[in-house]
């Protein structure tokens, strides 16, 4: 009899494969049911699971505008990846003038033939804009991963060494903070080529400050943690602790301000197509915008399509920003208990 | 202890101001040399509207000018008259007025356009913020997040043309011609008044008691004042409530509600100073944001200030009043910046610098 009780508490004998099914279903449950407790845990390790789970993130993301933030994201991104299969007409009869005469006429208003109607250049309106999205999608998350990789670089190194590394760093960014921004990103394309790339770089570069400016002030503070000084006293290196050890901790700012900056970058580039210095080889709403302008009081969808887009697309990007910001905010977190 | 608080005061001050002058300096470089190597030559911008100008007067067109000279040269001479004052005459935009003179000139429209947006935005904006800090985490508070960042991230320039739109054509219709709404459209804003005293249209119309020139401003005014405020918004609203947010929770105000203050005074009297000290700084960077979106009202609504003549020249390659518009935006930036972190000492006493 003792030996069938020792039997029974002897765990080890359990084979526990982590993604078996009854795990999946049981984490399932645990982090859509609110309040689900889980009979096989005892209720000291409840409490410490709750604290430390990811329940308590999500609820606190999933509140109703953040979801439309987020499945604007999902729509804007599905039009740019599955772009050749939705739009009616190829990329090149909308971007080349010579090609798209074949297919239609300019000015002609919506029809089944051209669900949107057609534009100046006898391009159709619909195929565009899908076509368009692509260049919207590449441009805002390139500049702004470009932005961020730079900005956490120059700013732990600029907030770990501090003296007068940071000094003259910190004069730069400044510096940068005085120019209009726009004008100087016209100026750029102007003087080396009309490209995506070219301001794309411009862009990123005057939009590294600003990153690298929340990154020196959080690696400020972390760097009085004590647990610094322990991995230090035990041997890490420098490059080591900095890339490690403060990186964690100052994640969380970057990662909201990255999607309102790709919010503002997507603005910033349809103004400078706007203002007639975009790329004239790719299919954009910024120009789309421009050309249809003279002709607003006849032909209103020549505007309104392009600019609602853009509505959209930066809509869902700062409404997902504001609710991971939100989120994640450690004030509001110990308020809304 | 006043004494040396103002004495630190005066040097900080000393201080920013060298070291914005070294920036506006650094700027001026940089500007010159941005503009000189861009792709545009005005000359044959000047001289290609008319096919037959033969190719020998188009190269004395350029000995006049001064183009064939090496870089560096012209950016010594553009410098030594720059500090004396002479900021050069514009080419292409408007034919051999000295760019001080257009400045001058132009200067007080932006102004004007800019005014009642840098009036209204903190007001409107602080109560939506408060409004939404009140409220949060119901209906009302998403309701107003949701319009504001709706108006955020609308582009400037199709907002702009919306509102034209619909006040000159639909709203035209339906008020029977009662409201002379046309005008709002109409491009009688550039039109060189009669009693001018200083720039500003508005002044002198108070000043010459004269009616017509007044409603004839403020109705060209109210449209672009519109489109710049409803995007505005966002900036300072999202800043008040944060503050709020923070501020409701500290101990005075519940004394002051265990007090027995009424609500609208805990609110108005005791938080609200609190939460505005951080809010102050966004207003900096509000005066900034017009500047720069005032390029876009201005190129929809056809109004002939900075941000109309600083496009032209960039069209054109006019490179003496592309410098000229930028060093003044340059200065007033930076000049609010330091504003701003002065009146940041005046609103809460407790920083001392």
């Amino acid at each position: 009899m003792e030996d069938s009780n020792l039997e029974e508490l002897d765990f080890s004998k359990e084979k526990i494969h982590y993604f078996s099914k009854e795990n999946i279903i049981r984490s399932l449950k645990f982090l859509f049911i609110p309040g689900r407790r889980d009979p096989r845990l005892s209720q000291k390790e409840y409490e410490i699971e709750k604290t430390k789970s990811k329940r308590k993130f999500f609820r606190r993301l999933v509140k109703p505008l953040t979801l439309i933030g987020i499945s604007l994201i999902i729509f804007i991104v599905f039009l740019a990846v599955y772009a050749p299969w939705i739009a009616i007409y190829t990329l090149e009869t909308v971007t080349d003038v010579s090609k798209a005469i074949d297919f239609g006429i300019p000015f002609t208003l919506p029809s089944p033939l051209h669900p949107w109607g057609t534009t100046a250049n006898a391009y159709d309106l619909f195929s565009r804009i899908i076509w368009g999205s692509r260049t919207i999608v590449i441009f805002g998350f390139l500049t702004i991963i470009f932005a961020t990789v730079g900005g956490i670089f120059v700013g732990t190194i600029s907030g770990y060494y501090g003296g007068k590394v940071d000094a003259i760093i910190m004069r730069i960014v400044d510096f940068s903070l005085a120019f209009p921004t726009l004008v100087i990103v016209i100026l750029f394309t102007e003087m080396i080529s009309r490209d995506l790339i070219t301001i794309l770089l411009v862009f990123g570069i005057f939009a590294i400050p600003s990153y690298s400016r929340l990154m020196r002030a959080s690696v400020l503070t972390t760097k009085q943690l004590l647990y610094i000084e322990a991995a230090r006293t035990s041997g890490a290196r420098n490059f080591k602790i900095m890339f490690k050890h403060i990186f964690a901790n100052s994640i969380s700012p970057i990662i909201i301000r990255f999607f309102g900056g790709v919010g503002a970058a997507i603005l910033g580039f349809s103004g400078i197509a706007f203002l007639g210095f975009g790329d004239a080889s790719l299919p954009d709403w910024g120009t789309d915008l421009k050309y249809g302008l003279p002709y607003i009081y006849s032909m209103i969808h020549l505007t309104l399509f392009p600019g609602i887009f853009i509505l959209i697309a930066v809509l869902g990007f700062m409404l997902f920003g504001d609710g991971l910001r939100d989120a994640l905010d450690p004030r509001l977190k110990a308020m809304s208990k | 202890m006043k004494m040396v608080k103002s004495k630190n005061m005066l040097m900080y001050i000393s201080k920013r101001i060298l070291i914005m002058l070294i920036m506006v300096f650094f700027v001026l470089v940089a500007t010159f040399f941005l503009t000189h190597l861009m792709n545009v030559n005005p000359s044959l911008n000047k001289m290609s509207s008319d096919p037959r100008v033969p190719h020998i007067v188009y190269l004395e067109e350029l000995e006049r000018v001064g183009a064939n000279k090496p870089i560096f040269e012209k950016f010594f001479i553009y410098m030594s008259n720059f500090f004396q004052g002479n900021w050069g005459t514009s080419y292409m935009v408007a034919d051999g007025v000295p760019v001080t003179t257009l400045i001058s000139q132009i200067f007080p429209n932006t102004i004007e356009l800019v005014i009642m947006p840098i009036i209204l935005i903190p007001i409107l904006s602080v109560k939506l913020g408060i409004s939404s800090a009140k409220h949060r985490n119901k209906w009302q508070d998403s309701i107003i997040r949701g319009v504001i960042m709706l108006g955020v991230c609308i582009p400037i320039f199709f907002l702009a043309s919306i509102i034209q739109f619909f006040a000159s054509n639909i709203l035209n219709v339906y008020t029977y011609g009662v409201i002379d709404l046309e005008t709002t459209s109409v491009n009688s804003i550039n039109v060189y008044y009669a009693n001018r005293l200083t720039g500003f249209r508005l002044i002198d119309a108070f000043l010459f008691n004269d009616q017509a020139l007044l409603q004839d401003s403020l109705i060209h005014l109210i449209l672009p004042s519109i489109a710049s405020i409803v995007v505005s918004l966002a900036g300072i609203s999202r800043q008040t409530r944060a503050s709020m947010l923070d501020v409701m929770r500290m101990d005075y105000v519940r004394t002051a509600r265990a007090k027995g203050v009424a609500e609208k005074d805990v609110i108005n009297k005791h938080a609200l100073r609190n939460a505005l000290i951080p809010t102050s700084n966004e207003i900096v960077g509000l005066v900034a944001s017009l500047l720069i979106g005032s390029l876009f009202t201005e190129m929809i609504f056809n109004y002939k200030g900075m941000g109309w003549y600083l496009y032209e020249a960039i069209r054109n390659g006019d490179y003496t009043v592309i410098t000229g518009i930028i060093i003044v935006d340059s200065i007033i930036i930076l000049s609010g910046t330091l504003v701003a972190d002065i009146l940041y000492t005046v609103i809460d006493p407790r920083i001392v610098y």
